[in-house]
């Protein structure tokens, strides 16, 4: 065991630790001596897995020069990519199906084939199948993976399964370590876990509140809403005012237009849940006993504003996702989205590629403002990061595709892909002349998704993060269904409760410590 | 021309023995050939049903690195899991209500289209697209027809009652399970249809001439004739549709994901979560065996009563 354990490079503490506990709770279990053996290799895999060495000379050699001569990350990819010696064939890309996939599939793959010869191959997946089907890849042992879709939601699991090469070594060798300072510091945080980074942070979902400007400043709804509620009609700054605004308008307007909608449907809900709860001073767990806090007065107070908030929205709203309020918006039938992801406000300007057909021609173009979500400060809810999948055979390959697909300039046109859903993550992606240059308002809506990452609040990022999040959802979908709101969270809490406790209440609260030292853990 | 085969002409049980055993090449032959089958059985049927036995008595779990055995306290956990006595209660609620309703339903059709009718060989093709369309496609079709603001369900209730009709069909526990139960039987009611056609097309005309001539009425010869003569039929097509409704996942997973909160997951959604969402491999093992432990009981039951009114 002492040898194992020497042979384990200590580095990287966290891994080392999971390592060792790997083979302590073997020994504890009594295993039978092939399990034991198996475990050992495991260990040993994963003490291997810490520093990937074997890096191409040729490929390091190329990607420095390359760096030496203009400090582009996509450029060093590119020329290490042909000196690689084998170098592969294809790689097998995880990616979100339908829109997300139209990137490597109609732009970064192919641009990437032309590049250094190596084909994209995309294996798509629905979002609510990637998490586990990933997973489900990685237990079956079939290194049919090379680059990895990673929310940071995930990483927690991710990275105790070893199913993510840690990138440090790679980054050393193949980045301009300045490309690190690009990203948004949310970003940046959020790709270092546990002292390591794992993936590279590659879409910022931080949702924003969408407004008709000409509803919102037109004399007359100015007048009348002067005169129902004594304020003057303005992007709300509240939930309150949000609500007031939203039944303003389906009072005026109902049924050709209602005030507003948000996403109802589970899978993503948890995020306009937990953002508006830790607005309101909600905490998720007791720090010292790890016992679930969602069922209190914050709780309560959220979960009764989301039920009451659906009657001014539009009937059946409790059914409606992101396509649903995308559909309602731009056809005019909304006056506010209450928080959508980015890609709205590009498409609310305007859709003319096929991929896109099937959405409803704007009428909203020109007239639509942005605002960080009401409280101040927005959800950040979901995002993706490019890892690299640690069975993968062409590790070296997988790292250097996902360094050039994320490098300031591929990314920069990635995220301005007219069909796909890549947003902006990178402080020269907010900056870009070309961005903001976009449509009139392109600049406004620019600076509102930095605003908002700056304040933005992370989803949970530890270890079960999946089911503490559908627990989430449940209890929602549940009291918009009629079940007592109090009941709903006392439900919600038993759930995490049994979750906690069979992962393990020690170590979440280790897990959880870590998370409220994020940044965007709260306000 | 070939001669008809006469019975006498097949080899005897016998005589298929001895052929087999007239040689150990033969017989070698033989077993080189059913091999390729037999491993493939092994491999994709056997061998996961042995594993996930085995699992099913440990703690596998992606949360947890170690698999510890732990006997029956997946099973033991399962017994007492509210979630799981919902989900079974729901499973149930939608394969009897579904399966009575096709049957009521099937057997109406079979009724009408076993006579002479015009235009019937065009009726029961048409009647049976349903059953060739891909699940998920239905469900994604139901899906858009249920829509509160869109779907058509509403704007013909509304035309019907003359009064808006504003359902919110999938976002309600009980209206989503009529949902779900109306998807069900408009799908697989053709197949009870086709089946109790085809039960009925052997019944004996001579029987109703009988009936007809000692005066019994419609009913009479339905319930004296028809269902008796026809139960084979019957509990075999009602045994297979059960069965089929029971593992119901795809409208689930398309119509509510189970929701809103857990209140319309079926068996086989839960087991799914479980298993290949969450990774708690070892306790939906668990839940698995014990469903085909609770399917194997009911099938004993449904064949006892079945023989016995068979003898009788």
């Amino acid at each position: 065991m002492d040898q194992l354990r020497t042979s384990i490079p200590i580095s990287n503490d966290k891994l080392r630790q999971y390592a060792e506990s790997r083979l302590h709770r073997a020994l504890a279990a009594r295993l039978h001596r092939r399990q034991l053996v198996k475990s050992s290799l495991a260990t040993a895999a994963a003490g291997a897995m810490m520093h990937f060495t074997g890096f191409t000379p040729s490929a390091v050699a190329a990607a420095r020069r390359a760096l030496a001569q203009n400090g582009d990350s996509a450029e060093a990819a590119v020329a290490a990519a042909n000196a690689l010696d084998p170098k592969p064939a294809e790689l097998f890309v995880v990616w979100e199906s339908a829109l997300q996939a139209q990137d490597p599939l109609l732009f970064s793959g192919p641009l990437w084939e032309e590049l250094t010869g190596i084909r994209i191959t995309v294996l798509e997946l629905p979002f609510t199948d990637m998490y586990s089907g990933q997973v489900a890849e990685h237990i079956a042992g079939t290194g049919g993976h090379d680059v990895l879709s990673v929310v940071p939601a995930w990483q927690a699991d991710f990275v105790a399964q070893g199913i993510v090469e840690p990138l440090d070594p790679f980054i050393e060798q193949y980045m301009n370590p300045a490309d690190l300072d690009d990203y948004h510091p949310l970003y940046r945080d959020l790709m270092n876990f546990g002292g390591q980074i794992y993936a590279l942070f590659d879409d910022g979902d931080t949702i924003i509140l969408y407004y008709r400007k000409d509803l919102i400043e037109d004399p007359a709804n100015q007048e009348a809403f002067q005169a129902q509620y004594g304020r003057d009609l303005a992007p709300p700054a509240t939930w309150l005012e949000y609500d007031e605004v939203q039944a303003f308008f389906t009072e005026q307007g109902a049924p050709e237009l209602y005030g507003g909608a948000s996403q109802r449907v589970a899978g993503g809900l948890h995020g306009w849940f937990m953002e508006e709860y830790r607005n309101k001073g909600g905490i998720f767990f007791d720090a010292e006993t790890m016992d679930a806090t969602v069922n209190g007065e914050a709780g309560q107070a959220t979960l009764d504003r989301m039920v009451a908030s659906n009657l001014t929205m539009p009937p059946g709203v409790e059914t409606w996702g992101f396509i649903e309020v995308l559909t309602g918006w731009m056809s005019g039938q909304l006056a506010m989205i209450g928080g959508t992801w980015p890609p709205i406000g590009r498409w609310s300007e305007g859709t003319t590629v096929e991929q896109l057909a099937w959405v409803p021609e704007t009428q909203v173009a020109g007239n639509v403002g942005y605002s960080v979500m009401p409280e101040g400060h927005s959800a950040h809810n979901g995002g993706f990061m490019l890892g690299v999948a640690a069975q993968s055979q062409n590790k070296e390959a997988a790292y250097l595709f996902a360094q050039w697909a994320n490098s300031p300039s591929i990314s920069l046109q990635r995220c301005m892909l007219p069909y796909a859903l890549r947003d902006p993550f990178r402080l020269s992606h907010y900056a870009s002349e070309e961005y903001r240059a976009a449509w009139a308002t392109a600049g406004d809506y620019l600076d509102t998704l930095e605003a908002a990452a700056d304040g933005a609040l992370l989803d949970l990022i530890m270890p079960g993060a999946v089911e503490y999040h559908n627990a989430v959802d449940q209890a929602v979908t549940s009291a918009m269904a009629g079940t007592g709101v109090q009941e709903a969270l006392d439900g919600l809490a038993e759930s995490w409760n049994e979750i906690t406790d069979r992962i393990g209440r020690d170590q979440q609260r280790e897990a959880y410590a870590e998370y409220t030292l994020l940044a965007g853990a709260y306000p | 021309m070939t001669a008809p085969v006469s019975r006498r002409a097949l080899p005897s049980r016998r005589g298929w023995q001895t052929a087999g055993s007239v040689s150990g090449r033969t017989r070698w032959t033989g077993w080189l050939l059913v091999l390729p089958t037999l491993v493939a059985i092994l491999f994709l049927g056997i061998y996961p049903l042995l594993f996930s036995l085995t699992i099913s008595f440990r703690r596998w779990d992606l949360q947890v690195p170690e698999q510890s055995f732990v006997g029956l306290a997946n099973y033991g956990q399962a017994l007492m899991d509210d979630r799981l006595w919902a989900a079974l209660g729901n499973t149930l609620l939608i394969m009897v209500v579904g399966v009575g309703l096709e049957f009521v339903l099937g057997l109406g059709l079979a009724l009408v289209l076993i006579d002479e009718l015009r235009g019937k060989r065009f009726i029961i093709p048409l009647l049976m697209l349903p059953v060739l369309m891909v699940p998920v496609v239905v469900a994604l079709t139901w899906r858009l027809l249920w829509d509160q603001q869109y779907g058509p369900i509403n704007a013909i209730l509304s035309a019907i009652t003359g009064q808006n009709v504003a359902i919110s069909w999938l976002a309600q526990k009980n209206s989503a399970m009529v949902a779900i139960i109306v998807t069900e039987v408009w799908q697989w009611t053709p197949f009870m249809f086709l089946v109790l056609l085809a039960g009925l097309s052997g019944v004996s005309a001579e029987l109703y001439d009988a009936a007809s001539l000692d005066g019994a009425s419609w009913w009479h010869s339905l319930r004296d004739i028809t269902l008796p003569a026809i139960a084979p039929v019957i509990a075999v097509a009602v045994l297979f549709r059960a069965f089929d409704a029971f593992k119901i996942f795809d409208v689930i997973f398309l119509f509510t994901q189970g929701g809103p909160g857990t209140s319309t997951e079926s068996i086989s959604w839960y087991i799914y979560q479980l298993g290949l969402r969450f990774f708690r491999m070892g306790y939906a093992a668990a839940v698995s065996y014990l469903v085909v432990i609770f399917l194997t009981i009911v099938v004993a039951i449904y064949a006892t009563l079945w023989l016995r009114e068979e003898r009788a």
